[in-house]
């Protein structure tokens, strides 16, 4: 393969979701040509996302509809001339010397040099293993509130919803304002940690009324609240029939003999998130154990720019946070990168350096008040798929554990976790889980999976590979999944 | 298990595409993966190992859960990818 010279722009942006989108329109507006690069047919990202067959109106259910019109407003911004998006185009790798993006879109495959580049690839959904959790009908529940946001669908008829935080909750009030029954909604904090963590917020007051609000709708709709339990299998044999749960001890350890059994068609499972860190990490960029949601995220300085010089980082990728979080993050990282390249951005960077710093704080209590308990790991018996992919199983990484193991990279040798198609999105913070509860390290001291590109499968002429023909590619045509290069 | 088309709400044109060899009606921009919901079909791929049904789980291109042969082309993620009028989607494997 002939390597072809990059196409060039000032500042790339990875990502249109609120943080990419709101670093866009910021820098745009200073002066700067931007490119936006998304791997998705539409911009938005997951909390931003846009109904695709209408405008989202009236005829929404009310608590969507307004997300839906806040996102349209900003999504309105991404007109600016000096704005060139690309959706549809996965930036599968990055080279921090020469700040340069590899693509890959339905077109082909392209580099693109930045002078600047702002990672604000989001976040992923955490679910733990439990029997059943590979069964069709069992999703996350951002999934679900996916389905209900961009096409308007219903993707069950009685749904149980199960994890831990807000995001349950909003979901759940979401499925039933579009008509879903809600069998219960599974809390694994107990009800008086409920209550005690909420008392944090009483310095935000408008987070804390929120949060009420969507909680006193559950009540007055007789959703059943089932607090301080956890979902542990999902039955069924073809698709989700029904759920058990089981009522937690305060680790969260689930308690024999307190199983209860809901007919149910549809399982929605959050506990909480992961960021999504492997551009950052490929490019060399310093990670940070963010202690309030207990995850690894790309440390930035005050101006958001990470280790690695000409990349700055917004928005979910460097530590959960929340849409606004992430708009806030965006207009100071468009801000900081056009000012840098000799333009006059519309923002007063102070102000919303403060801006971001209130945001943060809130976004950090939220993130203690709801983190993973140890003993879930419990729900993962021996012979229960932990890594989906390759279907090991929690025996396997346990025995692999017993013979020495303390890091995911040297699970992989071993088991295959984390070697399949999701690359380890799926299971590695919940494999991190399994090692800190079964050798007792701190989490922080368990790493993630080293982040290699491909970031997700591309074709293995892609990346300078023999060319197969599409009608006979197959896995091992891919890199990034089975693939070669991922040992 | 169906998934429900909100009737309130307005939907797109309606397109037809082919899933194993059966044509079923979906909508204009909606991805492949809601067409294949809402046709009933929850099981979309299979784990390769223990050959277990899979489908839509995460909705963000994350999983490969939902990946299907679309046109000739294996292994697209049916959750992020739209349909197009006509397209023949295989799923299964
Ligand atoms: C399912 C789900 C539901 C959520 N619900 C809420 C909620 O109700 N309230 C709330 O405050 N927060 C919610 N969050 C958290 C949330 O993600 C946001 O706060 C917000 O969307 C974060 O914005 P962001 O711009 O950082 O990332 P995102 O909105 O996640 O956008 C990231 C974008 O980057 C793109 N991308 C990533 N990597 C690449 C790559 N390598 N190449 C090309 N494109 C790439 C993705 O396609 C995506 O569009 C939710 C998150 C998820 C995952
Ligand atoms: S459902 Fe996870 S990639 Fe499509």
């Amino acid at each position: 393969m002939i390597p072809r010279k990059p196409d060039t722009t000032e500042i790339a942006i990875v990502g249109a979701g609120p943080a990419g989108v709101a670093a866009a329109v910021t820098a745009a507006r200073a002066g700067a040509s931007v490119t936006v690069l998304d791997e998705y047919a539409r911009p938005g990202g997951q909390y931003y996302k846009q109904p695709v067959h209408t405008d989202g109106g009236p005829s929404y259910p009310h608590s969507l509809a307004s997300t839906i019109q806040q996102g349209r407003e900003l999504l309105e911004g991404l007109s600016h001339p000096g704005i060139d998006l690309q959706c549809n185009t996965l930036a599968w790798n990055i080279s921090a010397d020469e700040l340069v993006l590899d693509l890959y879109s339905p077109a082909g495959a392209r580099a693109l040099q930045a002078q600047r580049i702002i990672l604000c690839a989001g976040a992923t959904e955490r679910a733990v293993p439990f029997p059943g959790w590979t069964l069709p009908g069992v999703i996350m529940a951002g999934a679900g509130q996916l389905m209900l946001k961009a096409h308007g669908l219903l993707p069950g008829k009685t749904f149980l919803l199960a994890g831990t935080g807000p995001l349950l909750q909003l979901a759940a009030v979401q499925l039933l304002e579009a008509g879903a029954q809600i069998a219960a909604l599974v809390e694994l904090r107990s009800r008086t940690e409920f209550l005690k963590s909420a008392a944090h917020l009483w310095r935000y007051p408008d987070k804390l009324g929120q949060g009420f609000a969507t909680l006193q709708k559950l009540l007055q709709a007789r959703v059943p609240i089932k607090f301080g339990h956890t979902i542990a299998q999902a039955l069924g044999e073809t698709e989700v029939s029904g759920a058990v749960i089981m009522r937690v001890d305060g680790d969260g350890q689930p308690i024999p003999g307190s199983e209860t059994r809901f007919e149910v068609d549809t399982i929605c499972l959050n506990y909480g998130f992961t960021p999504a860190t492997e551009l950052p990490r490929i490019a060399g960029c310093e990670q940070y154990f963010d202690q309030d949601y207990a995850t690894y995220a790309t440390a930035t300085n005050d101006s958001l720019e990470t280790s690695i010089a000409g990349i700055l980082a917004a928005g979910e990728t460097r530590g959960m946070g929340g849409a606004e979080v992430a708009v806030i993050e965006g207009q100071l990282a468009g801000s900081v990168a056009a000012q840098q390249l000799g333009f006059s951005p519309p923002f007063d960077q102070n102000g919303l350096s403060d801006k971001r710093l209130q945001a943060r704080a809130v976004a950090a209590s939220l993130g203690k008040m709801f983190q993973l308990k140890p003993g879930l790991c419990a729900l993962a018996a021996d012979d229960v798929p932990v890594c989906r992919c390759e279907e090991v199983s929690a025996g396997e990484v346990r025995a692999a554990i017993r013979n020495g193991v303390v890091q995911l990279n040297q699970l992989k040798p071993w088991t295959r976790a984390g070697m399949g198609r999701c690359q380890g999105r799926i299971c590695g913070d919940i494999l991190r889980q399994i090692v800190a509860a079964e050798t007792g390290l701190p989490l922080s001291e368990i790493q993630p999976f080293t982040a290699r590109a491909p970031v997700k499968p591309v074709p293995l002429e892609v990346v300078g590979g023999p060319v197969a023909e599409t009608d006979t590619l197959t896995w091992e045509d891919h890199v990034g999944g089975y693939g070669v290069a991922r040992t | 298990m169906k998934a429900q088309r909100i009737s309130k709400i307005e939907h797109g044109t309606p397109v037809s595409l082919i899933v194993n060899g059966q044509e079923i009606q979906a909508q204009a921009g909606e991805s492949i993966a809601a067409a294949l919901l809402a046709a009933g079909q929850r099981q979309i791929s299979q784990n390769s190992k223990s050959r277990a049904p899979r489908g839509y789980f995460c909705g963000m291109g994350m999983c490969f859960e939902c990946v299907a042969t679309v046109d000739g082309v294996p292994n697209v993620r049916t959750c992020i990818t739209e349909v197009t009028p006509g397209c023949v989607v295989e799923t299964g494997s």
